[in-house]
């Protein structure tokens, strides 16, 4: 499947700011089923200095600074990419103890070993009451791939896709106890349900085709940047998508922009602005297949 | 008690705990040999002029402002303790020393390789001889950072190790310090101060200098700028940190620039200094700011204490990080359970220091190891603390009641935050208490820098000790001391200092360009000095005439109005009021101490404690002494700042302050008391809040009248307190700062200064009225917006001033 992507993405400032620094990582990467054919980048002020690069993960971060005055920043990525994914057997995955033994042995210290992805990083703390919740629903003999999806399918039901109840810095713990959150969070709940059984999991960011309800337009930029989960189901199967928000595997539809351990590795949009008061920001996002 | 004893009489009560080391004292109870001049020394001495003796340090300590601040305390007045420094230092003869010597430069080659692995090539997790979570679940594990050993360069080059000695008298390596080691500020300072006690004695017994060692190290920074010119910057976490002090100590013996990370610009194309002359680079940083909160770009990005794009830097090969960010992970309790594995793959041979023994929970057979024996172990994190997390887990001891963390008996996965560790009993070292020796347990901890041919060790170090004979927990914020540390030689000691001349490089690099930030903290520092001098004087003027006119009197109430103005009332307790005002000029000193004598900063502190220690609700007599002596001080930092300080930029930053909020107050003080009709005695006391009633009676034959008095305390430019004198000043002070001289037409900021003093210097008394007054004030603070933006807008934090309006 080929789908143009647009995002954009912005700040109004209280007052202006004098100088900022951002780190943007909101263009598709290549890898995983996922070719990038074009990819372009609007930032506006025009910075004065300007980058891209790789991460250690191996996404594509932009780099830029502004360093004249101004009081909204606005970007716009567009992007035609490429997919095609097809969905393991998950049934064939070796069993979740297997695969927590190798993951634990690994020598590997390569960008996606899965000796990165396990335990506890700056976003996501191991929660005891995680790891039971998870446990609850796995078992050592359990194939991982039908582990994951089952712990996927279960935060889809148990908890409640409400906005405005958490912010970017809410913990795992705390969306686990609120039961309720949005795609970060459930995805947080997730990968620390998956470490805490000694899973290596990953946090994907990216985007998500939406269909429109059946016989009504598609309505521009109501869709905002997506996140789920990427689990290790062992050497042969490596890494597949599993998205807690909507409870299924990652399909063709769910198109990655960067991988990290977790929100703070890999913020679409990271910066640091001298300012006071509060900002509003906004966000949108089309993903439109080309046919 | 009295007189001289023998040595007998000294070690009377001196009963080291049986079975373990005693520095000093030998099991049998004779004297080591290497301490037996100190205790000879000790005991030819009585009391008294032991006491005499230890009073000099401590008078060298609060002179020099030595202290160290406390994490937590709301009152600023609280958080700074003065060094608890003890006596006698610990001695380490010298045959000891060279074994220990060699055994710590072994260690840091040791180190400085095994960082090479982590962030090199891996090799040491590739053949499994280091698990790969001891990496990968590390906090200090920099990501953006992994493959920056491929240069080659060493990625530290100041480290301490902490050491401890067990009871068969080997030292043993209790941890690694690589972040940002502190104590070898505190360690030159405990010297300095125990050679006022102890002089005579160091000399005799040849202890060796420290002198040396920070000499070399500083021409290895200076070396790595590249250029005879480059600068050296000092990377500080900023005034809030425990250890601000020792960081301005450091740079300001060293030569280095005190930086906070707001005061640099950093990308790719390198890293620059925020000065009043504009951006400068800087090529080599000393950090001694944790690297996760160095750069919120691509590390803690919570952080308000670093720099967006230092990470970017680094990368580009465009600065030089000593030590380099990511080099906190050597500080993992969890690497020493592997160390004579990796030793014996990185240096082919086995360590000649023994370490601590370590068990990582992370492994099976290890965990239920600890799990077992978990009465006899301390239990500690594996790893070092994430950033915003300090207050997490220290140590648990068993013997202390605290409890095992359930991961201990978790899943391996959790259990892999910790290590079990074998509880080393410290040997004991006598200080003095009460009058007493008393053997307490100790550690020390020993610094390493590295040069072109390798690592060199400070003579010396800094010793802990333990304010309880528990053997085992050590900790300074716990109230413990710390002690100076002799390394004692049979040579004669070569004289190095850097306090005296030095290298003459460093003599002529001195005029730095002036960071922004401190320019700021010099400019509020003349004002807030200068309005604590205003308040004091104007509260002097109420209580000379409260009792006679009493409090309803009209010039009574101006008075209080004006006081009101700046949150000093007059009915009400006004010290609490002044004292505000004092608290934040010698809060301000206190960010810059870099750049100003201890002596100047000695007097502010004295300033606020002279207020703090006044009981509340003072009488009128009382207050007026209080005054007295207030103004007083004031007027010995203002002689310090006039004779000491040297006229280079920040000088005129600081007097472009003083002489500003001069002349705002006296223009607002003025306009206040002679608006409409002026109360009996305004034209006296305006007089007097100038200091000009003696100029008066040789100025002017005739008696008080407004037009005399407006003439000598608002326009007169020979008089030092007038407004007019403030206006010409402060030009004189703008025209030398860089960037508004030479240009054909002045600036806006040259050119409303040369407007005001005009017009203050040309006007005929008859015309100053309030509106006048009033217009002279906005001026005064239109220029300081002016200078605000111009020079400080970059500056760092952006910090609220309280401007009384």
């Amino acid at each position: 499947m080929i789908c143009d992507i647009r995002l954009r993405i912005g700040t109004d400032y209280p007052s202006a700011v004098g100088e900022s620094s951002h780190l943007l990582r909101v263009r598709p990467r290549a890898g995983f089923g996922q070719s990038v054919e074009a990819a372009s980048l609007l930032i506006d002020p025009r910075p004065g200095e300007q980058g891209r690069e790789t991460d250690f993960f191996g996404n594509t971060v932009d780099r830029f600074r502004i360093d004249r005055a101004h009081d909204r920043l606005s970007i716009e990525m567009r992007a035609r990419v490429a997919v095609e994914r097809t969905a393991p057997d998950l049934n064939l995955a070796l069993p979740v103890g297997e695969v927590a033994r190798a993951a634990e042995a690994s020598r590997d210290l390569a960008a996606l070993s899965p000796a990165h992805f396990l335990g506890s990083s700056r976003a996501v703390k191991l929660v005891p009451d995680v790891t039971a919740y998870a446990a609850a629903r796995s078992g050592r003999r359990v194939s991982v791939g039908r582990a994951c999806l089952d712990l996927a399918t279960t935060i889809r039901n148990e908890f409640t896709y409400e906005e405005g109840f958490t912010d970017v810095t809410t913990d795992v713990a705390a969306a686990f106890a609120l039961r309720r959150g949005v795609c970060q969070d459930f995805a947080h709940v997730m990968i620390a349900g998956l470490r805490g059984l000694g899973l290596p999991a990953a946090y994907a960011s990216g985007y998500l085709k939406t269909d429109p309800p059946p016989g009504q337009p598609r309505i521009e930029g109501v869709d905002a940047m997506h996140a789920w989960v990427m689990a290790w189901l062992g050497p042969e199967i490596g890494w597949i998508g599993f998205d807690p928000t909507n409870g299924i595997l990652a399909g063709e539809g769910h198109i990655i922009a960067a991988i990290g351990r977790d929100y703070a590795d890999i913020a679409p949009m990271a910066g640091v602005v001298t300012t006071a008061g509060a900002q509003r920001s906004w966000h949108a996002v089309d993903v439109v297949p080309v046919d | 008690m009295t007189g001289a004893g023998s040595l007998e009489a000294l070690l009377a009560g001196y009963r080291p705990p049986a079975g373990g080391f005693d520095e000093m004292m030998e099991a049998g109870g004779t004297v080591r040999e290497c301490y037996r001049p100190l205790a000879d020394a000790l005991s030819a001495m009585d009391r008294a002029e032991r006491t005499a003796r230890f009073a000099r340090a401590g008078r060298y300590l609060r002179e020099a402002g030595v202290f160290y601040r406390v994490y937590g305390g709301e009152d600023p007045g609280e958080e700074q303790r003065v060094w608890p420094l003890a006596y006698p230092p610990l001695v380490i003869g010298e045959g000891q020393w060279a074994a220990l010597e060699a055994g710590l430069v072994q260690r840091a080659v040791f180190l400085e390789r095994l960082l090479a692995d982590l962030y090199g090539d891996n090799r040491l997790v590739a053949e499994g001889i280091l698990p790969a979570p001891i990496v990968a679940r590390n906090p200090e594990y920099l990501r953006p950072l992994a493959g920056q050993a491929a240069s080659g360069e060493p990625l530290i080059r100041f480290i301490a190790i902490d050491l401890g000695r067990g009871p068969d008298g080997r030292w043993w390596v209790l941890g690694d310090r690589a972040q940002a080691p502190s104590g070898a500020g505190f360690a030159l300072e405990n010297r300095v101060a125990t050679a006022r006690a102890f002089g005579d004695v160091s000399r005799a017994m040849r202890v060796e200098r420290l002198a040396g060692f920070f000499q070399r190290f500083r021409e290895t920074l200076f070396r790595l700028t590249g250029s005879p010119t480059g600068r050296v910057g000092l990377l500080t976490p900023g005034p809030h940190n425990e250890t601000y002090f020792e960081h301005a100590y450091l740079a300001r013996y060293l030569g280095l620039t005190l930086l906070e990370g707001g005061d640099l610009v950093a990308g790719e194309t390198g890293v620059a200094v925020r000065t009043v002359h504009g951006a400068r680079p800087i090529p080599v940083l000393w950090r001694r700011l944790d690297a996760d909160y160095a750069d919120p770009l691509e590390l803690f990005s919570a952080s308000r204490i670093g720099t967006a794009g230092l990470v970017a830097a680094v990368r580009a090969g465009r600065v030089r990080l000593v030590n380099a960010l990511g080099s906190g992970i050597l500080e993992t309790r969890a690497l020493l359970a592997f160390q004579a594995a990796m030793a014996k793959r990185l240096l082919g041979e086995e360590l000649k220091l023994p370490v601590i023994a370590t068990w990582w929970c992370g492994q099976g057979s290890e965990r239920e190891l600890v799990r077992a024996n978990r009465e006899r172990m301390a239990l500690a994190p594996a790893f070092p603390p994430a950033s915003g997390e300090e207050g997490a887990m220290r140590p648990i001891l068993p013997a202390t009641g605290g409890a095992s963390p359930e991961s201990l008996f978790g899943p391996a996965v959790e259990a892999a935050s910790l290590v079990g560790q074998e509880m080393v009993a410290l040997s004991t070292v006598p200080v003095f208490s009460a009058g007493q020796l008393e053997p307490r347990p100790v550690t020390l901890r020993v610094y390493l820098a590295r040069g072109e041919d390798g690592w060199f060790v400070m003579p010396g170090g800094f010793a802990r000790v333990s304010q309880s004979d528990d053997p085992r927990a050590v900790a300074m914020q716990a109230g413990g001391h710390s002690i100076d540390v002799w390394v004692t030689s049979s040579q004669e000691p070569k004289p190095v200092t850097l306090l005296g001349g030095g290298g003459a490089r460093f003599a002529r690099r001195l005029p730095n360009a002036l960071p922004s930030r401190s320019a700021d903290n010099l400019y509020w520092l003349g004002r807030y000095v200068e309005r604590t001098e205003g308040v004091t004087r104007l509260l002097r003027l109420a209580a000379a005439r409260q009792g006679e006119l009493g409090e309803g009197a009209p010039l009574i109430q101006r008075i209080g109005d004006l006081l009101a103005a700046y949150g000093v009332s007059l009915s009400h307790d006004p010290v609490v009021g002044l004292e505000a005002h004092a608290r934040a000029a010698s809060a301000t000193a206190s960010r810059i101490r870099d750049r100003f004598s201890p002596d100047g900063w000695r007097v502010l502190a004295e300033l606020e404690e002279l207020i703090l220690r006044s009981p509340p609700g003072l009488g009128i007599e009382a207050l007026q002494r209080l005054l007295g002596e207030m103004l007083t001080r004031l007027a010995g930092f203002t002689g310090l700042v006039h004779e000491n300080m040297v006229r280079f930029t920040g000088w005129r930053f600081l007097e472009a302050g003083r002489h500003l909020e001069r002349g705002t107050i006296t223009a607002g003080i003025a306009a206040t008391l002679l608006k409409g009709e002026p109360p009996e005695g305004a034209l006296e006391a305006l007089l007097e809040f100038t200091d000009s009633r003696v100029a008066h009676r040789r100025r002017y034959s005739v008696a008080l009248s407004r037009e005399t008095v407006l003439d000598l305390a608002m326009l007169d430019p020979l008089n030092p307190r007038s407004v007019s004198f403030q206006a010409g000043k402060l030009k004189e002070m703008l025209e030398h700062l860089p960037g508004t001289g030479g240009g054909v037409t002045p600036d806006g900021l040259i050119r409303r200064t040369a407007r005001l003093a005009v017009r203050l210097e040309t006007a005929e008394p008859a015309e100053v009225d309030e509106a006048f007054l009033n217009r002279a004030s906005a001026d005064f603070s239109a220029i300081s917006d002016l200078l605000l933006r111009r020079y400080f807008s970059g500056a760092a934090g952006g910090e609220e001033r309280g401007e009384a309006e």
